[in-house]
This record gives C-alpha cells, structure tokens and sequence, in this order.
C-alpha cells in the first residue's frame, strides 16, 4: 500500500464567477469551456495529477451538476484506484450549523470531516478558476525546506497590477511579514495566486479557532502573518484569472499566440473527453473547398466551409460558406449560416445563428451593456446557450443574447449597442 | 444479464506485399486510415453498432501496434463483464506447436476459447476491410434461411474479379440476398460479379467439423478450402448481399483513393453518418490540443484531426494529430500520418507519408508547385528527409533510411531502402 502521507488536495470550485454573465448561467466557473476542449478547471486538475497528488476533494456550491459530470470518476487524469479519488464535496445538511459554504476557509472548515479521513502531513488548497501550469511537488518541497505552517504561491506582476490582488510584503527570506488585500499602493510586486500549502494539523488549528473566519485571504492569512510562520512561494510562469469577459477573451485568444506561454498541450493539460457531447466520437475536422482561414483554432468535430479569422472554436461548429467568424469564441455545435457574421463575439453551445444575421455589428465598443455595465464594456458581445438569431437581424457591440432566446422572441428592430434580451422577449 | 449469443472472430492479417512499406511495422488491420482511425476500426465499430460486444482478434504478424490499439476495448464499449475484445496470439501446447499455418488453422487452434463462449453463431471477419455493415442483418437472414454458413458478397468490376472469392448465387431473395450455387477463389475467368467479403456467419458445429477435416490437407484458408470443400458436401450455403460503399485497400493507389474518397462536396465515403470509432488512447492522440491554422495557413477540402499546426497550405488531404506543415509549404492531394514534420518552402502531391518523418526545407515530392503528381509515392515510417530533396512521383522510401543513403534527387517510381 502507498504511504499514506501523499498531500491531500482540496479544489476550491463552488464560486459563481458572475463577472463572467452567461457564461455561468448554467454552469459554475471552473465547468466554463475554454480553449476549444477544455474547461478551466482541467488547468488546476491537471498541475494536481501531473505533479503527483492523487486524492482530490473538490468542493461545489453553485450550478455544479456540468462540473461533477466532467469530472466524472476522475479516470481522465487518472485519479481512479486504490489510493486515489476524485471526491465531490457539496455542501450538506445533517448538523445544527449545517449551511451554505459562506467563503473559503467555511468551506473546508465544514470538510474537516474530509481531511481528518485522509491522512497527509500538507493540505493543498486551491481553486479551480485559473489557467497556468504548476509542479506542486516543487512547492511542496519548497515549504518542507522553509519548514512553514503556510506557504502561499505568489506570483510576480508588474507593481501596476498588484491593485488587483492579495499582496505579500516579504523580507529576504521570503517569509511573508505583511499583507495588503488590493492595496492602492504598491509595496510589492507579489501577488496571491490563492493557492496554499498548511501542515496538516496547523491548518485544523486554524479552521478550529473561529468560525466567523470565512475566508482565507481576508481573515486567516493576516492572523498567521502575525502569529505564525508563513512563506511565500514565488511562481514565474504564465498565470491568468479568466473572471471577466474581456479577460476571458484575451486569455482564448493567448492560445494563437505562439510566443504567449499558453500552451496546454506542452503544459500536459488533460481533458475530460468521454464527457461534454462526446468529444471522443468526434470526426477529423472538415474543411470546405472555399475554406478561408487565418490564426484559429479548429477543433475535430468542425465543419468550415466558409472564413473564420482570429477565432477559437470548438468541437462541432459548423461555418457554412459566405459566413465569417471573426475574433470570436464559439461553444460547440454552434451553426453559422450562409452569409451570417459574428464578429468580436462569445457563443455559448449550440447558438444558432441565421443566415444573413450579424452578431456584433457597428462601432458601439464603448457603449456599455445597460443592465450589466460591468460585465460588458469592451465591445464584446455574447449570446447564450441555444439562442437563435433570426436571419438577417443585426446585434450591435457589448449586446446580451440570453439562453435560450428563442427566434420568435426577437424584436421585429435589430439590437443596438448595449442592449440585453432575455427569452420572454424582455429588452432591456 | 444478457449472455451474448454471437462471437465475433476478426482476422488481424498480416503484411500485404503490395503495402510493404506501410505494413513494415504493423499488420493491415493496423494501419492509419481516415486522420485519426485505424482499418480495424471498421469492422470494430460495425460490431459495436450490431450489438456484438464479445469478439477475439488472431493476430500474428507484428501485433505490438496492433494491440496497443486494442487497449482494454473500452473504445468500442466492449468491456463489461459479457463483453470483451480478447488477444488471440500463436501459442505453444501439447499439439499445436506452429505459427498460424492459415485462416482456418487459426481459428481451429483456438477452438478451446470458442467452445468455452458456446455461442449460438459464429461470425468471422477480415480486419482490414474498410465498410459499414449490420452483422445483426447478416445474422438473421442467416438464421431465416437456417443456412450453415452465410457469406456477405459485393458486386465488382469485371476487370477486377480475379483478385477475389466469387460466388454465383440465386435470385431467391432478390437484393437482399441468394443461395450460393457455385464458389471460385480468385478464378482466371470470372463467371460472376459477387466478391467474398470475407464476413462468414457459421453455426457452429459445422465450422467444428469442417475445420477438424481440414486440419488432413496442406492449405488452411477458409477462402481456399474451407468453402470450397463445403460447397462439395452439400452444405447449405447463402450469400447476402452488400451494396453500400467499401474502400479498397490492397495496394498504395487504392488505399490513398479510399482516404481521398472521404474528401469533396459530396464525398462517395460519407463516413459522418457511420458512428465509427477509434481508440484515442493509442498514442494519448486524445491530449492533443485542437490544431491552429496560422496567419498564412490555408486548408481547403480536408479533413484535419487534433494537435497539428498548419502554416502552409494543405489542399485536398487527410492529415493526421500531430502534422506539423511550416510556411510556405504546399501539401496536395496527400495522406499523412502521425507527427509528419514538415519544413517550409516544401511541396508535397500525392504523397502517403507514415509516421514520424521529418522534412527538410524545400523537399520536393511528387511534383512542382502547380502541378499534380501523376502516381501515389510512399514514404516510410521515422525518416528524415534532408532539406532540398525532390524526389519524383511514385517514388517509394522506406523507413529509416540513414543520412547516407539519401540523394539530392530521386527518380520518379525509384525505391529506395
């Protein structure tokens, strides 16, 4: 039998990610397809299995049911066996302070049960929201050799950027001596990636000393600062938290880029295929005789008989000829017909789009989505899982097509810039 | 718990004279087809899709690839405690101490798994036939003519008769099928059209026997003797009729006109609608990310799996995980396997280039940029060809050539090992 001190893993997926619109309408963050055939939380399974770690409890909260399918047995990345496991962890009933999971340390501190069961001197806590490629072993050893009761993998930005995280302050050693949760000024250029490494008892210590400590980053990490040994781990590499459209974006379209250091394949980046409308029955793309490319990503499954430039697709889309798909994201089985074009533009699954019809038309960039002007500013426009756009309809910049909209819910006008359009046919 | 009636036994075959270079390392059955399958896929998934879930594979020749393809079977959904693909190889016992000697021998010295199956019908196939068919049809016709043996036939041209098994047959069941009146193997002058596809459904005890007195003569192919011999006792033999599409393999031309086949408009082989599958396991082709066309990539009428990177143009061809075609490049009318690597200012027509080979900048095969090859050229598995090579069309390479054996030109219909 293996030893039993392998590091037990806990995968943080339960957060709604509402920043990212319909993209998580039906789905949790970690379940949002990416890059063609993944989804993002195959990033963060596979830096486990690929390191090493074999028994992973994923914690769930929000619309889980498409994360749990794709997760599957773990057989993927080869989390079956004896000795390793894959392990949904919802929230659940049963004692008096039974509840939802009301932040991070919450969560695992109502899994305690989870870690108690596995025996293993560290605890890896992580989410399952990033795209990156990391050796955990590494950072393991690094925090054995430090012998620190919490490391934390900080990764180095530009001190222009440090506003937007968790910043470290370290001395010479690394050791982490101050913390600042999205400081206006910069002392540092060490950012949290929210990836942890406790020893094991430390971190039940930790969870047991108050329940209203609900989050790591806010309330556990500045008490062990200034009580405890905390390290910091330095990460290099490429790193990205796809929370936002416009990020989300950037970060598909870093995967035409060759000098990006986005490379799933190079990073061992795995999969679920059995799953999601069977990407393993899929044919060898096909392509038309009048097939016009440049800078995409096409994978098997898709029939392109028409242009497609500067775009990411996936398993299934058909672009009949005269169409043009251009700077866009394309969820599988979407059917872009004859002469339609969808410019600037993220398409859930299955969004059919009429011939004719033009998704992200016009010059409305900096027109705003009325109702979620925070999620939608830089042009983009998204539609919804199985939406139809009617033929020949027009839908202008930063524009909400809702899932599920059906044809005959469409205005009889086009959708100028901002607007959002729900099923009920509701405009808003 | 559904206990199968039908065992299905599929004849993995061997090397194939006029496929040499291709079938160097592999048999037949395992030979790339398609950008992302192998030729055993087909008979594979036409069982998976009849509901054939417990088959064994005789296999001799080179099997590694071959197995390794196979994995637990799970691809086909035939893993399961009443399904499973079982790995016939050779053995050495108390009498049977050769190699396969044949078809026929082959199953014979594997009677011990048959019997131990004790299944209702026996249905024994060709591994490296490329069509889609329904056993579960086969079978029942099979049964409502209580024949001992039903063979599936297809109707071929006249000129190409000879290279097969023919059988007369009635017109009993008009399209569906006829009895089987007269069977020549690969006869001088054909008397008739209906080629043996080799798909025979057998009750049992029959094959038992015929197989027991064939072990007496010298030739052991179910082709050759054992139809042959039951014709002559009177067996009640039927032939059912194939009419759908099915891709000639037998030499280079026709292998690279079966993969071409798949191309165009509307394509002779229109294999989207055969819910065929493949072990994307062999070879982790399954990890491969989806192929990026590049800023001067064009691909036109063909068919790209996973995890290649297309910066040249690639027209008219079938290009499997892993290709690789630098700037500039031209490939046309072409078949390449697994991590082919092509440099750039390269022009590639009609070429069926096996795995691994690495191309130099500016190779030239087959023909100039804006002209078509006139014959198939073959290159063999795990080559490097040096930058500016031309070798002309029709050429055959085979694999693993060493640096000094290559020249800076090579003649149209050259061999060169």
């Amino acid at each position: 039998m293996k030893n039993a001190h392998e590091t037990l893993v806990l995968l943080l997926a339960g957060g709604v990610g509402s920043r990212l619109n319909i993209l998580v309408q039906s789905r949790a963050k970690p379940a949002v397809p990416f890059g063609g055939i993944y989804r993002i939380i195959d990033f963060s399974m596979s830096n486990v299995a690929n390191s090493g770690l074999m028994k992973v409890g994923v914690l769930t909260q929000y619309k889980p049911l498409s994360l749990m399918s794709h997760l599957g047995s773990g057989e993927a990345w080869d989390l079956t066996g004896r000795t390793r496991g894959v392990k949904i962890l919802p929230p659940r009933t049963g004692s008096k302070e039974s509840d939802w999971y009301k932040g991070t340390a919450d969560a695992v501190r109502r899994n305690i049960d989870f870690i108690e069961s596995n025996p293993s001197d560290e605890v890896l806590i992580l989410s399952g929201d990033h795209i990156y490629n990391m050796d955990f072993a590494v950072m393991l050893e690094y925090h054995r050799s430090k012998k620190s009761d919490l490391t934390v993998a900080m990764m180095v930005v530009p001190k222009s950027q440090i506003n937007q995280f968790g910043a470290g302050i370290t001395d010479k050693d690394n050791r982490i001596i101050e913390w600042e949760e999205k400081p206006a000024v910069a002392r540092t250029n060490l950012a949290s990636m929210g990836i942890y490494v406790f020893d094991r008892q430390y971190l039940l210590d930790t969870l047991a000393r108050d329940k209203t400590e609900v989050d790591f980053g806010m309330h556990l990490l500045p008490h062990a600062i200034e009580h405890d040994n905390v390290f910091a781990y330095p990460f290099y590499g490429y790193w990205r938290d796809v929370g936002t459209i416009q990020s989300y974006w950037e970060t598909n379209m870093d995967l035409l880029k060759s000098d990006s250091g986005l490379s799933p394949q190079a990073w061992e980046t795995i999969t679920n295929i059995e799953d999601d409308n069977q990407i393993s029955d899929r044919l060898p793309a096909r392509f038309g005789s009048k097939a016009e490319l440049q800078n995409s990503l096409i994978p098997a499954g898709c029939k392109i008989f028409g242009t497609v430039v500067n775009s990411i697709l996936s398993p299934g889309v058909v672009v009949e000829q005269g169409a043009i798909v251009r700077d866009s994201i394309l969820f599988q089985d979407c059917i872009i017909k004859k002469n339609a074009v969808v410019d600037l533009a993220i398409l859930d699954k299955n969004v059919y789009v009429g011939e004719g019809a033009v998704v992200g038309a016009g010059d409305g960039h900096a027109v705003v989505n009325r109702e979620s002007p925070k999620h939608l500013y830089t042009g983009i426009t998204v539609v919804g899982k199985r939406a139809q756009i009617p033929a020949g309809k027009s839908i202008g910049r930063n524009c909400i097509v809702q899932g599920y909209t059906s044809e005959a819910a469409f205005p009889a006008e086009d959708l100028s810039h901002g607007t959002t359009l729900y099923p009920n046919s509701e405009l808003q | 718990m559904l206990k199968p009636t039908t065992l299905a036994m599929i004849l993995a075959g061997g090397r194939v004279d006029e496929l040499d270079v291709l079938t160097y390392g592999r048999p037949k059955s395992a030979l790339p087809f398609g950008g992302f399958g192998r030729v055993i896929d087909f008979p594979l998934s036409n069982l998976m899709n009849s509901g054939i879930e417990q088959v064994a594979i005789l296999s001799q020749y080179r099997s590694y690839s071959l197995i390794n393809h196979i994995g637990t079977g799970a691809a086909w959904d035939m893993l399961g405690r009443n399904r499973g693909i079982s790995i016939l190889p050779p053995f050495i016992g108390s009498d049977h101490k050769d190699w396969y000697r044949g078809s026929a021998d082959a199953i014979h010295k594997n009677l011990d798994f048959v019997q131990y199956h004790d299944p209702e019908n026996i249905l024994i196939l060709s591994g490296d036939h490329i069509y889609r068919m329904d056993y579960a049809d086969l079978i029942s016709y099979h049964k409502e003519k209580d024949a001992d043996l039903t063979m599936a036939f297809i109707k071929v041209d006249k000129a190409k008769a000879h290279r097969f098994g023919i059988g007369e047959l009635t017109e009993e069941d008009g399209p569906r099928g006829g009895q089987l009146t007269n069977y020549w193997e690969k006869p001088e002058n054909p008397q008739s059209q209906w080629a043996s596809l080799t798909v025979l459904c057998f009750k049992p005890e029959v094959l038992y026997k015929m197989l027991a007195s064939n072990q007496k003569e010298t030739s052991f192919e179910f082709g050759r003797n054992i139809v042959p011999a039951m014709m002559e006792e009177g067996y009640k033999i039927y032939g059912y009729k194939f009419c759908s599409y099915w891709g000639y393999t037998r030499t280079i031309n026709e292998y690279w006109q079966s993969n071409m086949d798949l191309l165009g408009e509307d394509p002779v082989f229109k294999i989207d609608d055969w819910n065929f599958r493949t072990n994307l396991d062999h070879r982790n082709i399954r990890d491969f990310q989806p192929t990026i066309v590049g800023d001067y990539g064009t691909v036109q009428n063909s068919l790209v799996y996973n995890g290649c990177r297309i910066e040249g143009t690639v027209r008219n061809s079938v290009i499997f995980p892993g290709v690789v075609v630098g700037k500039n490049s031209i490939v046309e009318d072409s078949v390449l396997f697994f991590n082919n690597v092509i440099g750039r200012n390269c022009c590639l027509s009609k070429v069926v280039a096996d795995v691994n080979t690495v191309y130099g900048d500016g190779v030239v095969i087959g023909a100039e940029v804006g002209r078509q090859a006139r014959n198939v050229s073959v290159i063999g598995w795990n080559n490097r060809v040096p930058g500016q090579v031309y070798i002309g069309d029709g050429a055959t390479i085979w694999p693993e050539l060493k640096s000094g054996d290559w020249k800076k030109c090579i003649q149209s219909g050259e061999v060169v090992r």
